[in-house]
């Protein structure tokens, strides 16, 4: 990738480079890991280095009886993939300048021929003449922005104000507070990486706040005090924990290692972090991990080495669980032998893990929920894993909810290590506008799931339960939603896209990019720093400025130790970039709305000036840039002591302790442990799928059914390790470590597979394959491997779409699985109310062959022929 | 560890066991050295096909008993190096500090230190027209910076130090030699370095339940030296430490089963799949 901006060798030496902190590309909702720390010079990003801790920051120890005392190291690195991201800077894919696509007018759009078509070069004027004609017209003809939909929500390259991808929103929000011009179309983000815990562990525990995944309140305590074993259930520190925590999530199996506790990892691969740390890897096939559940909770019954007095104590309904698991309601005992051939796990394997977990103190682990969590039915999946945690009395000592790293609010009213109350609450600026992104609903009542954009679009009318809004109560998933709000409604006209993730972060992308294409549509807008993905489909393309362009804020609040940073603007701006704020604010500027967008520093200065380095500490906002950063220091051992005493917690307790100790308290109807949901037996009693209790049942994308036989393998889609989402693939040194080199010099996407499932395909170990089903068809590098359960597949989501013809068929040469994923709608029908919207990207079916790439016809499908002239 | 301006020799320590192949290190070598030149030490690293340190992986047994080993591989720094031997132009050079470097002014980018290196790690960059290796970070070295890989590994797998220092001796004091066959004398030690294993998992063939704490032992039929290993809670048991190429007599003694004997030989792990005891 050629460096434009790049001088001659000989030029570097002379000039001394400056540091500048520089926030994490994958920083997302505002909210950061710790910067890199980057040496420049006027023309050049000389290089990256981790940040070390200060010894003056106090770091905290967590100390134990017997095993020790643990602490988090000084050195603080971020993925590779950070290291790597200043080749993005200047890489050929930046948009430079604002493009308007060379056949779209006002009056003729030519909305078929989006994604082939030419841009050229016109001037910000221009540009925002454009935009504020077009939103000027929407209201002219349809009296309110509704008919625009606006998705900005995470998942791109993003830092705390100047490239957030909130700001779609709040543009609109504003238009409609000053100008009266009425609601826009907001895409909710739906809880992508939590669906199942969302969907189905809400109704058995609660813990709305914390989107179904119990609170870690000072969790590291009691496991390094108490625990005997930990399960992995998919969860990989090494990749998805690194990215969104650093350092401290390839500390925390360290910890546990030197803490002599056991590690079983549990998932259809032996993920990076298993490889090395696990003592036990316990394969089983994609999305089969209730059928596992099911048994296990059949061996303890059987064995009746459970909890019987939490259970009586601390739950409701599990005689009518143990009568399902028994075959008492459906004739089916789910026994091991039963499981054995649904999961791939021998029923010997089963009973030895039943044995193991009920006699040794267990803990359960995930960063997110792994690959089950994403999947078709995910729910129930994850209503049996709060089932069978409560069979072995989730909060008792050692027996925990587990996240290898946890952002700041997951918590009941503690920091999951030793950190004070008071820094929780008050030590970051928190951008009020993650409300957009991460909320309790949206805010305009004119609204569409991200699930279900495309099919708001295409199929004009869909209607579904729950807003599903991140941080919704469990009761909005029993409530009724609709688009268009009304029959005479003009639907969706204009799409504004401020990252470009959609088509290769949730289901069914291809579809995606069938609507872009919709004739509904006269006016897609996209800001973003990269021509990659869907950008291409957009009428007007706005170019985004990377971190290193402009100054910002950082906000430390996704790593172990809470901070703040000044971010100093690295290099100058590519072309005519600006930061995502900056667009919007031209573009707010010309609408007459000066006071809600005031220059950037002055929001930053009043949030900042919200915090405890201001409030409690005296440092003044220029005094804080001068210092360039604040990290919080934590409790001694002692101090946390004394605070978690004052909140009911023991020494060495913590997590659920105090459900444990109280048996109430949990956002449920009856306040326990629901085997079978009270919710759900009054707001939604028939409910097939979902019923009041959580039962075992097949689907269409499962092994064994019809479509099965055509598509017999199943897809297991991890989030990757060298990618941020959608994002980075384009980087010369991510390819060469992340991808399979194919005979033709291309990089292709891996496919792992095991050995035995390439052999009955004659496929060997670096082919290119057809990854297919009738949604579509993706290319990828086949990777030969142990260290995947025959029956799957592993392409990991979101690789860079580069769509190309094979034998006259189109297919992504780029691997983008989400393109073939299923939208939720499928499970229903066209036409059918969505019970659950649940997002399905992982857990899905597809065939495989083998190909030639001679018979690769590139750059002449769907998205290419993008020629920029200027 | 000490700083690293002194005039001390210095060495690496791999600790292999360490290692989860999270790429920084290779990262971290791009970043500093492709787009700048450090002169006299090395000109620029191209854009890709270098790889001045390089995780080898070694996928290591079967499923489900499979594990990882990786070995960050770099320029060994040898004391008695091929590479030097071979260049026919005396462009390759010792630093008194013990590192090796390629002197891009009178390399004429022949190859025969590629071809020599018996460690593979000598790349041609061909934009430029010489050999070019890792240098151990011999500008930041003078500097009083670590090497990049050291600086940025967040497992403490690549340590950094004068070879005398007190804590790198004592890091190292089982350390071994890649390849000693080689006899480079490198200054580059490891440790962990795989060893074959033997692994398999036992169930009773009557009850069909995994059997724990089972003891199987392997007898090296050259050395008679014994190795043994217990199961584990899900049956799995694995000999490590083996060598390849030897021939080693197995035994597994089940509480109340019958005895297993078998003659297995190493090439390379060895999994013996799910083995049913007979209750005797």
């Amino acid at each position: 990738m050629p460096n434009d901006q790049q001088p001659d060798h000989q030029h570097i030496a002379d000039e001394k480079p400056r540091t500048v902190y520089v926030s994490h590309p994958a920083s997302g909702l505002a909210r950061s890991n710790f910067p890199l720390v980057c040496e420049v010079t006027s023309a050049r990003i000389v290089r990256s280095r981790p940040f070390h801790i200060p010894d003056s920051v106090r770091r905290y120890e967590i100390k134990t009886s017997t095993r020790g005392v643990f602490t988090r190291p000084q050195k603080e690195v971020q993925m590779p993939l950070a290291f790597a991201w200043k080749q993005r800077v200047h890489a050929d894919t930046r948009v430079r300048y604002p493009l308007l696509r060379n056949d779209w007018s006002p009056d003729n759009p030519n909305t078929e021929q989006r994604g082939h078509s030419g841009y050229t070069r016109i001037s910000w004027d221009r540009a925002i003449d454009i935009i504020v004609d077009q939103i000027k017209r929407i209201h002219q003809k349809y009296g309110s922005m509704e008919p625009v939909l606006v998705q900005a929500d995470g998942h791109g390259h993003s830092g705390y104000m100047q490239s957030l991808h909130f700001w779609g929103h709040y543009l609109f929000d504003m238009i409609r507070e000053h100008l009266g011009w009425g609601w826009w179309t907001q895409q909710v983000r739906n809880p992508d990486s939590w669906e199942g815990y969302y969907w189905g562990a809400k109704h058995v525990w609660g813990f709305d706040a914390t989107l179904g995944e119990p609170y870690q309140d000072a969790v590291w305590d009691d496991v390094l005090e108490h625990t005997e074993m930990v399960i992995f259930s998919g969860n990989d520190p090494e990749a998805t924990g690194l990215g969104m925590s650093g350092s401290i999530a390839l500390e925390m199996p360290k910890w546990l290692k030197r803490a002599g506790i056991k590690i079983i990892a549990l998932a259809p691969d032996l993920n990076y972090a298993a490889s090395v740390h696990a003592d036990t890897w316990i394969p089983l096939k994609p999305n089969t991990d209730a059928a596992l559940y099911l048994a296990l909770a059949h061996c303890w019954i059987s064995e009746g080495n459970y909890d019987k007095d939490y259970v009586a104590s601390h739950t409701i309904g599990f005689d009518a669980f143990a009568a399902h698991v028994l075959g008492e309601d459906d004739g089916v005992v789910k026994n091991p032998a039963w499981a054995e051939p649904i999961t791939g796990v021998p029923a010997r394997t089963i009973r030895a893990l039943a044995r193991e977990w009920a006699k040794k103190r267990t803990s359960f682990s995930v960063y997110f929920g792994g690959p089950k969590i994403r999947g078709t039915m995910s729910h129930l999946a994850a209503r049996l894993e709060a089932y069978v945690l409560a069979m072995q009395g989730i909060g008792k000592p050692g027996r925990q909810f587990l996240r290898t790293g946890a952002p700041s609010f997951y918590k009941k009213s503690l920091a999951q290590v030793p950190r004070y109350p008071q820094v929780d609450r008050h030590g970051i600026a928190l951008n009020p506008l993650i409300e957009y992104a991460i909320g309790k609903g949206p805010k305009s009542p004119v609204f569409i799931p991200r699930t279900l954009a495309a099919e708001a679009i295409l199929d004009r009318a869909v209607s579904w339960f729950g807003t599903t809004a991140a941080l919704a109560k469990t009761e909005d998933q029993f409530k009724h939603y609709q688009f268009p709000p009304s029959i005479d409604h003009p639907g969706i006209r204009m799409v504004w896209n401020e990252n470009g993730s959609q088509p290769g972060s949730w289901g069914h992308g291809l579809k995606w990019l069938e609507a872009l294409r919709s004739p509904m549509i006269d006016f897609v807008v996209g800001v973003h720093p990269w021509l990659e993905n869907d950008l291409p489909y957009s009428d007007l393309i706005l170019p985004a400025q990377t971190n290193y362009e402009h100054e910002d804020l950082i906000a430390v609040q996704r790593s172990d130790l809470l901070a703040m940073f000044w971010q100093d603007q690295a290099v100058e701006p590519v072309g005519e970039s600006k930061s995502d704020y900056e667009i919007h604010r031209m573009i707010g500027l010309r609408l007459g709305l000066e006071a809600a967008f005031p220059p950037a520093e002055d929001w930053m200065k009043s949030a900042y000036e919200g915090t405890l380095a201001h409030t409690g500490h005296g440092l003044d906002w220029a005094a804080f840039k001068d210092r360039k950063f604040v990290i919080y220091d934590c409790p001694t051992w002692e101090e946390w002591v004394d605070i978690k005493r004052e909140h009911g917690y023991d020494e060495h307790g913590g997590g659920l302790q105090w459900y444990w100790s109280t048996a109430t308290g949990l956002e449920t109807l009856s306040g326990r442990i629901e085997f079978v949901s009270g919710r759900i037996a009054a707001l939604d009693p028939d409910n097939a799928e979902r019923p009041p209790l959580a039962k075992w049942l097949t689907h269409r994308e499962q092994a064994g059914s019809a479509r099965a036989a055509t598509y017999p393998l199943t897809v297991m889609s991890n989030h990757p390790r060298f990618r941020f989402h959608v994002q980075g693939d384009d980087i010369d040194w991510i390819k060469e470590i992340g991808k399979v080199r194919g005979p033709d010099g291309y990089w292709y996407e891996p496919c792992r597979m095991h050995p035995d499932e390439a052999a009955a395909r004659d496929i060997a170990d670096g082919d290119i394959v057809r990854v297919f089903n009738e949604r579509g068809a993706v290319l990828a590098g086949a990777m030969l491997t142990e260290r995947l359960i025959p029956g799957a597949v592993s392409i990991d989501h979101g690789a860079k779409m580069d769509m190309a013809m094979l034998t006259n068929q189109i297919v992504d040469r780029g691997g983008c699985i989400n393109l073939i994923a299923p939208s939720p709608l499928e499970k229903y029908g066209p036409g059918a109310d969505i019970k659950v919207p649940e997002m399905n990207v992982s857990g899905f079916l597809v065939q495989i062959e083998k190909i030639d790439p001679a018979d690769i016809v590139p750059g002449t499908g769907i998205g290419q022929g993008v020629v920029v002239s200027s | 560890m000490t700083s690293m301006n002194k005039p001390g020799k210095k060495k690496f320590l791999i600790d292999m066991e360490k290692c989860t192949s999270c790429q920084l290190c290779v990262i971290a070598c791009k970043d500093e050295h492709v787009g700048a030149d450090y002169l006299p030490w090395t000109k620029s690293q191209p854009q890709t096909g270098h790889f001045w340190i390089d995780v080898h992986s070694m996928e290591r047994g079967q499923i489900p008993r499979v594990k990882m080993s990786y070995l960050p591989m770099m320029c060994q720094h040898c004391d008695n190096a091929a590479c030097v031997k071979a260049c026919p132009e005396d462009a390759i050079k010792r630093r008194d500090d013990g590192l090796v470097w390629i002197d891009q002014e009178k390399c004429t980018g022949c190859g025969m230190c590629e071809d020599a290196c018996p460690y593979d790690v000598i790349f041609m960059n061909q934009d430029v027209g010489v050999a070019q290796k890792c240098t151990g970070c011999a500008h930041r070295v003078d500097a009083g910076s670590l090497p990049r890989c050291a600086e940025v590994c967040p497992h403490d797998v690549i340590l950094f130090a004068d070879e005398d220092d007190a804590a790198f001796l004592a890091a190292a004091a089982d350390a071994a030699i890649h390849h000693p066959e080689f006899e480079a004398r490198p200054r580059v030690l490891w440790k962990g370095l795989p060893q074959p294993w033997i692994a398999g998992a036992v169930f009773d063939a009557a009850s069909d339940d995994l059997l724990a704490d089972v003891e199987v032992t392997a007898v090296d039929l050259f050395d008679d030296s014994v190795h043994t290993a217990r199961s584990d809670a899900f049956g799995d048991f694995r000999i490590t430490g083996l060598r390849d190429g030897r021939k080693y007599l197995l035994h597994i003694r089940g509480p109340h089963h019958e005895e297993v004997r078998s003659v297995v030989t190493c090439d390379g792990d060895q999994d013996l799949g799910t083995i049913a005891l007979i209750p005797q």
